[in-house]
């Protein structure tokens, strides 16, 4: 019954598709004024502008079918006390969300949304194979600004509790972003508050002035809807003549100077402003918890229910993730985990839905990855901005910076996990694992030889395939020899038995790097895998919109390693991160 | 054209449907479990590799329990009546298991010389695991 449902809505959403397509293609098309391009060449990928493009019109595809979801929506009903949105108020701010999140006038040049790095069809991660394959992060409003690292999937970071320092435990966990930055420390929920750091993030976004978000907003298609749930009043702002020119203006522009509130907003204004940019972060939070995108319709769910049996493989695979490989000692399936020592995994239903991860945060020894866009960004664009005036001597110490409010991260606001820097240094949030391997419909694996939608893994992309990052967990310490990545030595294999050194040695976990796994083992582990991706039990919505290309060929062990290209000699960690007290212990070279 | 719409219709009925299931709950964190009345070493400790300027001392224990994090801890020197040097590494416990591997990496060393080491553990607050253990010695390649 399930089959003929999810063909009926697939086929209707492929009913819709068209239209919304060819009307979005000339705005989408990508001429921009002026390029920033400080990269060497080969390391922007050479269908990006293309890419873009097709990336915008999907988005207004999505835009389109979120606009058709308000408008379908039954007005909630106002009423109770305290006053509750009456049996479509959820519905009414989930599809705020939806629609701020496909929304691309939330930047400066009206050229990115939320959504150009999270797909639905890649679980909401990068939808760009070939950035996917090469830059790893995606380029921003400014062509072409990037950021630093990979796009983290939406589903599930909603669940992530508030980053907090267990005292018992000596342990941070919760908060969201790979090095935690957002915390969730006044909107008490980390997920809302990550919403509102790419809008105002230089290489994303980019907004000058969170009051941006505001004054947009205000000129929406869907600012009813934004009335409705928020309050009519919601935006009475006297926004001064100015604030056009200055939200045209990417942020780190030389002409806005220094302020992080350019727009002369009154006290009273800005507090307004400040509230619509909190219902911005809570209401797409509002999406990324609904079943529109943490959606619990993995086969693994149904195996859990006891509706749905795994395969052979499935189910070795699912052991070795519990047993040999040890992948939920924090990738926690909410089995195993949940018994008491001495007792054994009966193999019954979890009492709680297993998110797959602990919400804490580890360093798995990832080597550096040299074609991260980051590293390239060394002079000022056109607008005399400078993204790392420190190039090759840009680390990413992950949590570690973040507790130092160090360069490229955020401010920390609780000075008493300061002191915890030096035992994060080099630590990324542990991702759910679910959804990992979601792909578009029509290249159903991230796999070579596919056909297959390349991805990119860890938080600097360095793993090109599943295959990859669970045989780097099984022989990082097997294969690791004193090079960087692109100068593995003659005879081995980078990937294969090869592991370039990590980028930061300090606090890496040992509970991986040499599990033993045979090679059908590791294989097995990649087939529990796919069962952790949504849209079994019932479609995934909106998964159906990728309009790219799949790619083909070659091996799983060895895909993207045609990418590889050598790592220059390294400087020495710039002081602006590895100086910053308490400095790292040992010292990062 | 009635068609398109019928399907269109269903689809629209099955994603608005899917608005109203129960959002399950979501999992736990990583658990404090029961400490063990004692820990003891039942494999190694041995080097699992060793390199001109790098080693790996690697053991099993029966599960400590507490924090769901320890550091494996190595005292190590080139008297071995004098360990004064010390690597840790963090691992997770994993509550199910009834063992525990430990793994630490001894970075920094010099090539062609002995190292005596021996091994503990600990809870990331600091707390020992209180793991007896023999003194063993190893020596780098050139």
């Amino acid at each position: 019954m399930l089959i003929p449902i999810f063909a009926l809505c697939m086929a209707a959403l492929y009913v819709t598709l068209p239209a919304r397509k060819v009307a979005g293609q000339n705005a989408d098309a990508e001429i921009p004024a002026q390029v920033y391009d400080p990269y060497p060449h080969g390391i922007l990928p050479s269908d990006l502008n293309a890419e873009i493009g097709r990336v915008r019109r999907e988005l207004r595809v999505l835009e389109g079918r979120a606009l058709e979801r308000w408008h379908g929506l039954q007005p909630p009903i106002l009423t109770g006390q305290p006053p509750t949105l009456q049996n479509t108020g959820t519905e009414a701010i989930e599809t705020l969300g939806e629609l701020m999140n496909y929304d691309q006038n939330i930047s400066p040049n009206k050229n990115r949304a939320c959504s150009f790095c999270h797909m639905p069809y890649a679980a909401f991660s990068g939808p760009i194979p070939s950035v996917n394959l090469t830059m790893i992060a995606y380029p921003g409003t400014v062509h072409f600004r990037a950021g630093k690292r990979t796009a983290q999937r939406y589903t599930y970071s909603p669940f992530f509790p508030v980053l907090q320092y267990n005292q018992v435990q000596g342990l941070f966990f919760g908060g969201n972003f790979w090095d935690s930055r957002s915390t969730g420390y006044l909107l008490r929920n980390p997920d809302a508050e990550q919403a509102q750091h790419p809008p105002v993030d230089t290489g994303e976004m980019g907004f000058p002035d969170t009051g941006c978000i505001a004054f947009r907003l205000s000129q929406v298609e869907y600012r009813p809807l934004f009335e409705q749930v928020w309050g009519r009043g919601s935006f009475d702002i006297k926004f001064p003549p100015e604030t056009e020119r200055i939200c045209d203006t990417p942020g780190g522009a030389a002409t806005l100077g220094r302020s992080a509130t350019p727009i002369p907003l009154t006290p009273e204004d800005r507090t307004r402003a400040n509230i619509v940019f909190d219902r911005w972060g809570q209401s797409i939070d509002a999406y990324e918890q609904s079943l529109q995108v943490s959606a619990f319709s993995s086969k693994f769910d149904a195996f859990l229910k006891g509706s749905d049996k795994l395969t052979a493989d499935e189910t070795a695979g699912l052991k070795l993730f519990d047993g040999k490989g040890n992948c939920n000692s924090c990738h926690l399936d909410g089995r195993g985990t949940t018994l008491k020592r001495g007792q054994t995994d009966t193999g019954a239903a979890a009492t709680v839905n297993p998110l797959f991860t602990c919400f804490g945060s580890a360093n798995e020894g990832l080597p550096l990855n040299p074609r991260d866009a980051i590293y390239y960004q060394t002079t000022p664009d056109s607008y005399g901005f400078t993204a790392n005036p420190y190039g090759f001597g840009y680390r990413d110490l992950g949590l570690g910076a973040f507790l130092r409010s160090s360069f490229g991260s955020a401010p920390n606001p609780n000075a008493s996990w300061t002191q915890y820097a030096p035992s994060t240094d080099g630590q990324m949030q542990v991702s759910s694992a679910r959804n990992v391997a979601m792909t578009p419909p029509q290249c159903p694996t991230t796999e070579a030889p596919g056909p297959y939608f390349q991805k990119e893994f860890f938080h600097n992309g360095y793993i090109k395939s599943l295959k990859q990052l669970v045989h780097f967990y099984n022989t990082r310490d097997k294969y690791k020899y004193n090079v960087t990545s692109g100068h593995c030595p003659a005879g081995t294999t980078e990937k294969v038995d090869c592991w370039p050194m990590p980028e930061v040695r300090n606090n890496i976990d040992m509970t991986t790097g040499n599990l033993g796994l045979t090679d059908k083992e590791e294989d097995q582990i990649v087939a529990f895998l796919v069962t952790l991706t949504d849209g079994y039990t019932r479609p995934y919505p909106n998964r159906d919109t990728f309009t790219g290309t799949c790619m083909t060929g070659g091996s799983s062990k060895t895909q993207g390693n045609e990418s590889l290209i050598p790592t220059p000699k390294l400087p020495a960690c710039a002081a602006a991160i590895c100086a910053v007290q308490p400095a790292p212990n040992p010292t990062v070279p | 054209m009635p068609m398109q719409r019928l399907v269109l219709e269903l689809a629209m009925a099955a994603a608005v449907g899917g608005l109203f299931h129960l959002v399950p709950a979501p999992a736990q964190v990583s658990p404090t479990t029961e400490k063990a009345a004692h820990v003891r070493i039942t494999k190694g400790p041995e080097i699992e590799r060793a390199d001109p300027d790098f080693a790996i001392v690697r053991w099993t224990s029966n599960n400590p329990g507490g924090s769901p994090e320890h550091y494996g801890v190595v005292h190590y020197g080139t008297n071995p009546t004098k360990l004064d040097q010390t690597a840790k590494s963090p691992i997770r416990i994993n509550p199910a298991h009834s063992y525990t591997v430990f793994r630490v990496r001894l970075e920094g060393l010099k090539p062609a010389t002995t190292y005596y080491y021996k091994v503990d553990a600990m809870e990331t607050n600091g707390n020992s695991d209180r793991m007896p253990s023999p003194v063993r010695e190893f020596t780098t390649p050139r």
